[in-house]
């Protein structure tokens, strides 16, 4: 049997910029192929192209064999190919079922509910959203959940090929599982998945094959068994990579935050701890078991905060982020485009947004100091100086987050670094120069806090590993005590994951 | 323009998101130049267009909604879109300036500041520090500032102390005070959004609120000084109206936002925020004003260039619109 959906030579031109310049490659059905490649590399404009957003300058796609014109996405959904964007497109006031069939271009303006009812009562099981009434609104679900809604509202509409843009890049642990138990289920009834994602682990743990592009090229398809990690990283960077995670320096110094008695109302019962100078500690927890929220507390962006906290000896007040500057406390956000950069502004005016009191005297703002610290800062970091003047939105993800940490450092040597999630969404080569930075920050005497649901992350960059549940402090670990299995059982506590994921 | 049709000619690979001529517009840089090259040319066929009295016009009708559009470009550029309390803080400013006339000069211009910065720095405050919708804000100020100002001089016209504000009328080599007033105000609006920290500040909230509250800025802070800017450069506008006709009530102020809003945004200040500058503003209001002037030489009534300027403001929101699509 020939393949399902093929891609032969396919290249596509953004003015100057040669997104993709000839990628070929074909998957069958009940495939699961996972795409990877660093950012840039043309993983988006490949999917684009695939789903009719984009028309190809040249090459073809074929589905079942035949060349098709698809020209735009409604083609697509007739052909049978469905995209999961990675900002879901749920409606959150309208209830699950109307959600499977919101713009669903079959369902008449008289219709018979309960047909519509059934078909959507199907689909929800399966994607294993069995225990989930059709009439809840979407808002009270889960992103999990709402992923898999995403899914249900491709299958109602005869999705054959599933293509999913970085589905697991929100999801806690837990919530992976249920995705990846239904793409299995999917691809048991011989459904074809196209999956996107930064986390090589995920490759590995769910894909048939990889295609790994490189700068718009195609570097070439594997079957899973082929490849080894080491192996991938190289085809995505053209280079091997020597090590993802760069050691601790081996000294450590005194405190340089401590917390105690951390509360939220509502999200935080108390929680304490210690961070030394030089070293990373992780808050690791589900959504919703307060990590991520208790270090915007300590940012200052949460005024209901209360609690103790020390920095370098020094007390700090919460609830105010210019008195967490002034402790040179500074919050790298996991919101990257809401909250973490100014998208519409310069490389170099994001890099000094924190700072532009050193940039003159009186309120004045020279902009000659202002290009130089950008410069320097940029250096640090691995921004090239050339970019400094284009606008933030035309980064790539990595270097985005390159923009956010290095908007943190400052010729101040000592500080604490909050940083939840620091390198979602970013690839694999930004991602290791963004963990070399965090160490390197460490050596200047920086304390870092931070969260992340990537549990390869927690295990690889921590020093010390805080879990978290329902708000409060389950165990903490400290170096050679640090395990991915304790961990993980750590947070989902109680409810023993076991039975639930099948 | 050729490229244009270039582009959507049979060779072309352009998607639907990205089409064509849509895609030029986005770069905004060919339709200023189409516009101002134009507009040139609309003018140097207008006859009497270059004579002295309508260049007089262009440039008085020109600098004061241009002080309004300098005040104005902070309120977009912080990201609150716009305010329709100007022009009626522009007629306050005049009344106060021709009532306080009488104790002379100085405190009769700083009167008027202080009655517009105050009102609308209030503005800002409630915009910024309680989250309040600005146009809901701007337009229960319109009308609080209205009736004030109604009621405190009863409703009838202020007169100007005879000779107090007479030096506004002046020039200087030539050139009207007026214009002169309008020029400083760019360069100070502008050196204000570039040399300053302030000014960053007011880029970094436009762009993005929750990333600069995240990054340590006093939003409230910044936005009530940005409107507090806009009263300044609008409490100019008003004294400048008090001086040309001696006079004011709140007629004298009534259309300088509108004016003031259309320039902003044909200067091509994002109407998001965080994006333009006051020195874009300039150039809008260059246009509008020669529009307004041409319409009259032309003979068309005030209605009618009520009617253009509205379809200029729905044309530069309707390209905003695509461009951000």
């Amino acid at each position: 049997m020939g393949p399902i959906l093929e891609a032969r030579g396919v290249a596509k031109s953004f003015g100057p910029v040669r997104a993709l310049r000839g990628v070929s490659f074909a998957v069958a059905q009940g495939e699961v192929r996972g795409i990877c490649g660093e950012n840039g590399a043309g993983k988006s404009t490949l999917i684009k192209v695939l789903t009719g957003v984009y028309r190809s300058d040249r090459g073809a796609i074929l589905v079942d064999g035949v060349e098709r014109r698809i020209d735009g996405p409604q083609d697509a959904q007739a052909l049978g190919i469905a995209f999961v964007s990675q900002e879901l497109s749920i409606a959150p006031h309208l209830s699950v079922e109307d959600n499977i069939w919101l713009g669903h271009r079959d369902v008449p303006l008289l219709h018979r509910r309960r047909a519509l009812r059934q078909r959507a009562q199907e689909v929800l099981e399966l994607v294993g959203l069995t225990h989930l009434s059709v009439d809840v609104r979407a808002s009270t679900l889960s992103l999990g959940e709402r992923q898999l809604l995403e899914i249900a509202r491709m299958l109602v509409r005869n999705a054959r090929v599933l293509i999913l843009d970085e589905p697991t890049a929100t999801l806690s642990d837990r919530e992976i599982a249920h995705v990846f138990a239904t793409l299995r289920r999917l691809k048991e009834q011989g459904r074809t998945i196209i999956f996107i994602t930064h986390r090589l682990g995920e490759i590995f743990e769910i894909c048939d094959s990889v295609t790994v592009l490189r700068n718009g090229y195609e570097v070439g398809s594997f079957a899973i068994s082929e490849v080894d990690r080491a192996g991938l990283i190289e085809a995505m960077l053209g280079r091997p990579l020597a090590q993802m995670y760069p050691p601790a320096a081996l000294t450590a110094d005194g405190p340089a935050l401590v917390v105690r008695d951390l509360h939220i109302p509502g999200t935080v019962g108390s929680l304490s701890l210690a961070v030394p100078q030089g070293r990373i500690a992780c808050l690791v927890g589900q959504i919703g078991s307060g990590a991520a929220e208790a270090v915007r507390a300590l940012a200052g962006l949460d005024y209901t905060a209360r609690g103790e906290i020390s920095v370098g000896g020094l007390h700090l007040r919460l609830g105010s982020v210019p008195e967490a500057l002034a402790r040179n406390v500074r919050f790298v956000s996991e919101e990257r485009a809401a909250e973490g950069v100014f998208l519409n502004l310069s490389v170099r005016e994001n890099l000094v947004a924190t700072q532009l009191e050193t940039l003159g005297t009186g309120g004045w703002m020279s902009r000659q100091r202002l290009t130089a610290a950008a410069g320097r800062l940029a250096g640090m970091v691995g921004i090239d100086g050339s970019r400094l003047r284009s606008r933030t939105r035309e980064l790539s993800g990595g270097n985005q987050q390159k923009v956010a940490v290095g908007r943190s450092v400052t010729g101040a040597g000592k500080g604490v670094l909050l940083m939840n999630e620091p390198t979602r969404g970013v690839d694999v080569g930004a991602r290791a120069e963004i963990y070399v930075l965090m160490r390197r920050l460490c050596e200047q005497g920086y304390a870092i806090l931070m969260t992340s649901t990537d549990i390869e992350e927690v295990v690889g960059m921590s020093d010390i590993v805080v879990t978290m549940y329902r708000g409060a402090k389950v165990a903490e670990y400290a170096g050679d005590a640090i395990d991915r299995s304790r961990i993980l059982s750590d947070i989902i506590h109680q409810e023993t994951a076991v039975t639930e994921t099948a | 323009m050729m490229e244009d049709a270039g582009a959507r000619g049979p060779g072309a690979t352009a998607t639907r998101a990205h089409s064509g001529w849509t895609a030029r517009l986005r770069t905004g840089f060919p339709i200023r130049v189409v516009g101002l090259s134009g507009l040139l040319v609309l003018a140097a066929i207008t006859p009497g267009f270059t004579a002295a009295p309508s260049l007089l016009s262009l440039v008085n009708t020109g600098s004061l909604i241009g002080c309004v559009a300098v005040g104005m470009t902070f309120i977009t550029l912080s990201g609150n879109i716009m305010s329709f309390a100007l022009g009626a803080t522009t007629g306050a400013a005049a009344i106060v300036c021709a009532a306080l006339s009488g104790f002379g000069m100085v405190p009769a211009l700083a009167g008027a500041i202080a009655v517009a910065v105050g009102v609308s720095a209030l503005q800002g405050f409630i915009i910024g520090y309680f989250r309040a919708n600005p146009i809901i804000v701007s337009i229960a100020a319109l009308a609080l500032i209205g009736g004030a100002a109604e009621f405190a001089s009863g409703s009838r016209t202020v007169y100007a102390a005879p000779g107090v504000l007479d030096f506004l009328k002046g020039r200087v080599s030539g050139i009207p005070l007026t214009g002169l007033v309008f020029l400083a105000s760019v360069v100070i609006g502008q050196a204000i959004q570039s040399y300053t920290q302030f000014g960053q500040r007011v880029m970094m909230v436009g762009s993005n609120l929750r990333a600069a509250t995240a990054a340590g800025v006093r939003t409230w802070r910044t936005v009530t000084g940005a409107y507090a800017l806009a009263g300044f450069f609008t409490g100019l506008a008003g004294i400048l109206i008090a001086g040309r006709y001696g006079a004011a009530t709140m007629e004298y102020g009534a259309g300088y936002d509108y004016s003031a809003i259309a320039g902003v945004l044909v200067g091509g200040t994002a109407i998001a925020g965080g994006e333009g500058s006051v020195s874009r503003s300039f150039f809008g209001v260059v246009v509008i004003a020669s529009v307004t002037v041409m319409l009259l030489l032309r003979g068309f009534e005030t209605e009618y260039q009520y009617l253009f300027t509205g379809l200029i403001v729905l044309a530069a929101v309707l390209l905003q619109g695509r461009r951000r699509a």
